[in-house]
């Protein structure tokens, strides 16, 4: 894991290791967590300036690898995907997540 | 919008569930291409599934029912976050619904199948720890996961806290622990995972408003980690300014007072001018329209002068004292080695 001066990360981790089912969890333990840091995708901060963005994990190429999906305030979703590089993982730049018939999806709001 | 990717019609295929301000679940259904053009839920009624409080596509304006809560006079509560997930363990989904008003959540059961639905059309609250759950500060999205590792689903999910004032009060994320069974869930009180961070850095430190979250072993190290969405607030550090900058930044910011005093002191005058001229009239009629347009078209030389001194002193203040930040960004919580007993 890599962390810089801007509260910014790069993931380092396993492809399968990535996949919750994996995850060992802790009963009983009051959680504790790191300080945040801002998870970067293609060189920029994922989910920058969107409104609202709402983060899931989800492995959209179904290659193995968690990506992540962000849907926003509008209904517009977008996903980065999860790659792993000489045992460093890391994420693509955001890109629209496409329906079926190739157009953005996009879920509808007042 | 949180998002649950899940085979809610059991074709297969994993459909995209979520729900939006618009106060109704939406799912994309799946197929062998992709995504299908979302579709809203609806009950075995027909009707939308709601809470009560919902956008009115027609009439172009939010609208309520009582009907799923059972009551005549409903509460504003509209539904902006949606799961599915089998309840009652009899082998289909069913439905639990996040209002963002009060951060209540509720469950409407289906008594048909995943293939067929029958949506009740009735929420009934979600208890935690034995009172009906709400969060305050306004629910995001829940989200399920095995938190605990005890073979049946938790919760957690995320506040927004106040999502535009510098000072005000931070959202979190809370965790619900299942401590019932597969198809007979309870959930204790909420759990703090992340509380609301105090507002007060130089730079974007963590997310402040509009918290949402979801839990996944990001970091391959064989705990849960979470990631979250949410706006962070700060007000960068300004330079040294000289003894003259400071008596022009005390200037400047009196003048900005004042600009807006006069403005809003114009506004409010206008608006007892449309108000006037369109005394009896039907609020919506064209000829009501028509008078308060005449109205506001009578005061916009005065208006956009009076805008553009309010920008042009904002500009040369924040110059020189820069203003609260407000931007949104997704975050890295990772799980931390739970601490051991002293003796160990």
């Amino acid at each position: 894991m890599r962390i810089d001066k801007l509260h910014t990360l790069t993931l380092a981790a396993g492809c399968a290791a990535l996949l919750p089912a994996f995850a060992t969890a802790q009963s009983g333990d009051k959680p504790m967590f790191a300080e945040p840091v801002r998870i970067q995708a293609g060189g920029k901060g994922l989910g920058d300036g969107r409104m609202y963005p709402s983060p899931m994990m989800h492995d959209v190429d179904r290659d193995g690898v968690l990506d992540i999906v962000i849907g926003d305030l509008f209904g517009r979703v977008t996903w980065a995907r999860g790659t792993k590089t000489t045992g460093r993982f890391s994420f693509e730049g955001e890109k629209p997540l496409n329906a079926a018939n190739g157009k953005p999806l996009k879920f509808h709001n007042w | 919008m949180g998002s649950q990717f899940v085979d809610i019609n059991r074709d297969g295929h994993l459909d995209y569930l979520t729900a939006t301000f618009d106060g109704s679940p939406h799912v994309a259904f799946g197929n062998a291409k992709g995504f299908a053009e979302p579709v809203r839920l609806k009950d075995r009624n027909g009707k939308r599934v709601v809470i009560s409080s919902y956008w009115d596509y027609e009439k172009k304006k939010h609208d309520k029912t009582g009907r799923a809560l059972g009551v005549s006079e409903a509460p504003r509560e509209r539904c902006i976050s949606a799961l599915a997930f089998d309840w009652d363990g009899d082998g289909d989904h069913d439905l639990l619904l996040g209002s963002y008003e009060n951060g209540h959540l509720y469950r409407q059961m289906n008594e048909g199948t995943d293939e067929e639905p029958e949506y009740t059309g009735t929420c009934v609250p979600v208890m935690a720890g034995g009172t009906p759950f709400a969060l305050p500060a306004k629910m995001t999205a829940p989200t399920l996961v095995d938190f605990d590792g005890d073979g049946d689903l938790d919760i957690v999910t995320g506040s927004f806290g106040n999502s535009y004032a510098a000072k005000g009060e931070s959202g979190g994320v809370y965790l619900l622990r299942n401590t019932g069974q597969v198809g007979a869930p309870v959930f204790a009180a909420p759990e703090t995972l992340i509380a609301p961070p105090e507002r007060a850095g130089t730079e974007p430190n963590a997310p402040h408003a509009g918290l949402y979250p979801t839990v996944a072993d990001v970091d391959g190290d064989g705990d849960l980690d979470l990631i979250v969405g949410g706006y962070s607030m700060w007000t960068p550090k300004g330079r040294e300014l000289t003894d003259e900058e400071k008596a022009t930044a005390e200037r400047l910011a009196a003048e900005l007072k004042d600009a807006r005093a006069a403005y809003q002191a114009l506004m409010q005058k206008m608006s007892a001018a449309v108000m006037d001229a369109m005394k009896g009239l039907e609020p919506r009629s064209p000829e009501a329209r028509e008078k308060g347009s005449a109205v506001r078209e009578s005061f916009k030389d005065r208006i956009a002068p009076a805008q553009k001194r309010m920008r042009d002193l904002y500009q040369k203040h924040r110059e020189l004292v820069p203003g609260p930040q407000r931007k949104a960004f997704v975050w890295f919580y990772e799980r931390l080695p739970a601490e051991k007993p002293a003796s160990e």
